[in-house]
């Protein structure tokens, strides 16, 4: 009510004032005609009235304030004075929305990725109902996924839950009459669908009865995406047959547009029934919680149950060790919220990693810096304003007034920069997305605006505005005090911002860091890219072949044997050779191997381990430093042989020939189960930063595993030319084979790349914009200084001062400015640095060429930004100038 | 007109719900009924009347209407709510309280 009625006071303002007036008048008449009364002249009656009354205009105002709309009355004043101040001073006002705009816009666009990757809520009912299963070993580490039989207990014992569904990722081979292709799909329980509560777009979904081993199970349930591409959206595709691994799926439906599944980082072609799978090893488990129970009270009664769970499994685990099986048993469970599902983004980008963190950090220095610019520029104009603001002071307005005047300005600066850094950052996610996920497969990344991201711009808009507009506006309120209708030149002479230069200072600090970090980050970048890798990148293509699963083990061993040979016949292979792990895959998989040591004792270590077959080495180009490579000789009944690098070499041998030493990997007594026959050089394996470590080699044919292999092909001239043959030829040989992951070393080098570039780009671009923000400061603080002190040059210059002297004064002050800063963002920008260590590659945290590197450039920005100004200076004559007074 | 005694902070709130609660009545007939009844050892500045009233409109403890006063001149008359009323008796208690206690000390102090 008492609201609705300070609105009825403010719509209908002249109203009461005019029945205010009313009121009072009648009052007073009545006074006089009593006084009248009393025997007083009709003159002095009403002077006596008045002056028993008091104040008028004064009871009128305190009156008003009792209705409570002078405080909403003076924000609209307040408000339309500051549009009417900010287009008055258009040129600062640009300056100013700009760069909050892009302050604002990169703060905005990263956090609109980060809701986007992390926390945008899944689109099923109540997902915040949601919780994730997590694996924990016994010292709380995670581990991960459940296993199914896990799964089962749980599902069939808990109360908490009114739901629990599993799923797995798996690719499977998609036959059609293009040809083979690869397609991501999503294995799920029958609780799947009906936990979630999405119904299918059109058709059904999976339901409990489809997801029996003893039933058929072969249907499938596909998602908008791939029925828009693959199927032209036609609704008669219900109940259309697909060869899915060789076997006919029913499709049975097609779920809505915005459904993904609940991992947003590995989105579905397709949904299958997790009972298609004949051994899943684990699941990703989520469950949906009864309302009102809480994860702790959820955690409560599951724990038990997942311990129960692996007890009833103990009998598995007869034979094992001792403390392997201690080990399993002690394992605990985590709870997760999985309002936004479950996602390999949040481990990669959050919480196994600090990208999305450094580049928080790196918003918000830009952020800073572009708060302090705007407080500078800000200052020099409300200094310019001394004279309105003591006019205000002296005609009666209070201190807060002003002060509250002067933020409603800065405010409405921060909320226009707020709708412009908008615009920046729907523009500027994607440069982002790109430079942070790259065009990685199966990422489906919902970027529509919402309330949060909304909520997120405002209320970084607000803060800036504050954090740049209380200084400034509390600084105004001093200069207040200063005799604004006093003598012009003394008003003059005792302005010279020394809090701007403070703050400019600070700016030219935060500058710099950003602006070193951005060297370490490209030099760091250069210096990847250049690394000797140990092997030839150049036209050498991966590729991933997965045989089909319909033939026998005999054949897929015949298909890897001859698939080299076939493909070595293309035009433009040079040569062609398999390896169970790829160059730049996982770098090899940890082995136990025991070396016999000179003095006959056996020495054990953890040494990673690659199978490959004959030619490997020549293709990839890892150069044969003693002995031989494998041949097709080495055979399952030839004598165990293994290729080390001389990292191995160096680590058991020290400097004696390794060729024709021994060594094992079936425990403790095997170490003369393995000759090795060669010796190849330290390659890179892993990632671009790896240093050389031990490796060891085993033909691949020797002890054959039915698994997909890589094939990597030394090609001559154009790569898509000959890798399409390639997959021809593939094809030819088995139309159920999919080949997929082609791909040449150098793009997946530049995939390893990815996170070094994004952080080179970044850093650069916002170093720029600090630069670009910084020069824009010190021109601005010292044609401020120049204009309000022109006065005092033309004296200097009266008396006798040269020219350049004028011009040294100025850049004096400039200069020490700067100085001062760098002396301050050096140091902060070396231990922001050893922070970042890890990051960095060929160089150390305090690295001297980026340093002077950067200081010049922001020095050197900084004194031609001061340069450019200061020279007019220097250009007043001194009659002009006095004469101005 | 003899010695006035200045209004206590918050007591000439009290005293115009007080006044109101006999009759409706506009600012005028309110300040000579408070001088009057006090005779005249109240004095209320007339023009602090006003915002008082306002004030006490805005809590929605009085109300107004505009009618035709004794000569037939338009006045603003305001009357007692119910929700007036019941902050005159809590008002009235708490004067109460205070009174009495200033009085014991004076008394035995």
């Amino acid at each position: 009510m008492k609201f609705s009625r300070r609105l009825r006071a403010l719509f209908r303002k002249d109203e009461l004032d005019q029945q205010l007036s009313d009121e009072m008048a009648f009052h007073l008449e009545k006074q006089i005609e009593q006084n009248i009364a009393a025997g007083m002249s009709a003159e002095e009656a009403r002077y006596a009235a008045l002056r028993k009354f008091g104040g008028v205009e004064q009871v009128k105002e305190e009156c008003r304030d009792a209705w409570g709309v002078r405080f909403v009355e003076s924000i609209i004043q307040d408000l339309s004075y500051g549009v009417r101040m900010l287009r008055k001073n258009a040129g600062v006002t640009a300056v100013a929305v700009i760069s909050l705009a892009l302050g604002i816009g990169a703060n905005v666009a990263l956090f609109s990725v980060i809701n986007a990757m992390l926390l945008r809520a899944l689109p099923v009912r109540n997902p915040q109902e949601l919780v994730e299963f997590i694996r924990l070993d016994p010292e709380g580490n995670m581990m991960g996924n459940l296993e199914p039989r896990e799964y089962e207990y749980l599902r069939e014992n808990s109360s908490v839950l009114s739901g629990l569904l599993a799923f797995w990722t798996d690719a499977r081979v998609l036959r059609s009459q293009a040809g083979s292709e690869r397609v991501v799909v999503h294995e799920v329980s029958g609780s799947f669908f009906p936990t979630l509560g999405v119904p299918a777009l059109i058709g059904r979904t999976i339901d409990p009865a489809d997801d029996r081993s003893e039933v058929d199970h072969n249907v499938v349930v596909l998602s908008y995406p791939f029925w828009s591409s693959h199927f032209g959206r036609d609704p008669s595709v219900v109940g259309a047959t697909l060869r899915l691994n060789g076997e006919p799926c029913t499709v049975i439906g097609v779920m809505p547009l915005d459904f993904f599944g609940v991992n947003r980082s590995r989105n579905a072609a397709m949904w299958v029934p997790l009972a298609s799978d004949p051994h899943p090893d684990y699941v990703w488990v989520l469950g949906r919680l009864r309302p009102g129970v809480s994860i702790p009270q959820a955690r409560a009664q599951l724990e038990p149950l997942f311990h129960r769970a692996i007890e009833s499994f103990r009998d598995s685990m007869k034979g094992w060790r001792k403390e392997d099986q201690e080990r399993v048993l002690g394992e605990k469970l985590l709870l997760n919220p999985a309002t936004a599902g479950t996602s390999d983004l949040r481990w990669e980008y959050w919480e196994y990693s600090n990208t999305l963190k450094i580049l928080v950090g790196m918003t918000v220095l830009v952020l800073l810096i572009t708060c302090v610019n705007v407080a500078n520029v800000l200052m020099a104009r409300s200094a310019a304003r001394t004279r309105e603001m003591g006019i205000r002071l002296a005609i009666g307005a209070g201190r807060l007034r002003i002060f509250r005047q002067l933020l409603t300005e800065n405010m409405l600066l921060a909320l226009l920069g707020g709708v412009v850094g908008l615009l920046v950052a729907a523009w500027a996610h994607r440069i982002l997305v790109t430079l942070l996920v790259g065009n990685r497969q199966g990422v489906g990344l919902d970027f529509r605006l919402d309330g949060r991201v909304l909520s997120f711009c405002l209320a970084t808009s607000i803060l800036t505005g504050l954090l740049s507009g209380v200084l400034p506006a509390l600084r105004a309120g001093n200069w207040g005090r200063a005799p604004a209708t006093g003598d012009a030149l003394q008003l003059r002479g005792s302005t010279r911002l020394p809090f701007a230069r403070k703050l400019l200072t600070v700016q030219v600090a935060l500058s710099l860091t950003l602006l070193i970090g951005a060297g370490l980050f490209v030099r760091t970048l250069r210096n990847l890219g250049r690394t000797d890798l140990g092997l030839a990148r150049e036209n050498l293509v991966l590729m991933s072949v997965d045989p089909s699963l319909a033939k026998s083990i005999h054949d897929r061993q015949e298909f890897w044997r001859s698939l080299t040979g076939r493909l070595t016949t293309v035009p433009g292979v040079l040569s062609a050779s398999l390896a169970g792990d790829a160059v730049f895959g996982n770098g090899g998989w940890n082995n136990s191997v025991w070396v016999r040591q000179l003095d006959g004792s056996e020495r054990s270590a953890q040494i990673a381990d690659n199978a490959v077959s004959p030619g490997f080495f020549s293709t990839v180009g890892i150069p044969l430093l003693a002995g031989r490579e494998f041949s097709m000789a080495d055979q399952a009944n030839s004598p165990p042989v293994a290729v080390v690098n001389r990292a191995f070499a160096r680590e058991f041998f020290g400097e004696d020939d390794p060729v024709g030493k021994r060594f094992g990997h079936a425990g403790a007594g095997s170490s003369s189960q393995i000759e090795i026959v060669g010796v190849i050089g330290d390659a890179k394996y892993g990632g671009l930063r790896d240093r050389p470590a031990p490796m060891f080699y085993k033909p691949l044919f020797q002890s054959f595993q039915d698994r997909p292999y890589y094939v990597h092909v030394r090609i001559a001239g154009n790569p898509p030319a000959v890798i399409a043959d390639m997959r021809r030829e593939i094809q030819f040989m088995d139309p159920d084979i999919s080949v997929y992951g082609v791909r040449t070393i150098n793009e997946v080098i530049n995939g390893l790349l990815q996170p070094d570039r994004m952080f080179a780009v970044l850093a650069s671009a916002f170093g720029l914009l600090a630069l670009v923000l910084t020069s824009i400061g010190v021109y601005g603080v010292v044609a401020y200084q120049i204009t309000r002190r022109t006065g005092e040059v033309g004296i200097r210059l009266a008396l006798g001062a040269q020219r350049r002297d004028v011009l040294w004064m100025f850049m004096r002050e400039t200069l020490v400015m700067l100085a001062t800063g760098a002396a301050i963002g050096v140091p902060a920008a070396v231990s922001v640095a050893h922070v970042l260590r890890s990051l960095l590659f060929g160089l150390e945290p305090f690295d001297p060429m980026t340093i002077v590197w950067a200081t010049v450039t922001l020095v050197g920005a900084g004194a031609l930004a001061g340069f450019l100004p200061a020279r007019r200076a220097m250009k007043v004559e001194p009659m002009v100038a006095l004469r101005y007074e | 007109m003899g010695k006035s005694i200045d209004l206590l902070q918050g007591t000439l709130d009290l005293l115009i719900l007080k006044t109101l609660a006999l009759e409706p009545m506009h600012g005028w007939g309110i300040s000579q009924r408070i001088q009057q009844i006090s005779q005249d050892s109240l004095q209320v500045q007339q023009g602090s009347l006003y915002p008082a009233l306002h004030r006490l409109e805005q809590q929605e403890w009085i109300a107004s209407e505009w009618g035709a006063s004794e000569n037939n001149r338009k006045a603003k008359y305001y009357r007692l709510t119910d929700a007036g009323r019941k902050q005159l008796e809590l008002e009235t208690a708490k004067w109460e309280r205070l009174s009495a206690a200033v009085s014991q000390i004076l008394a035995t102090a």
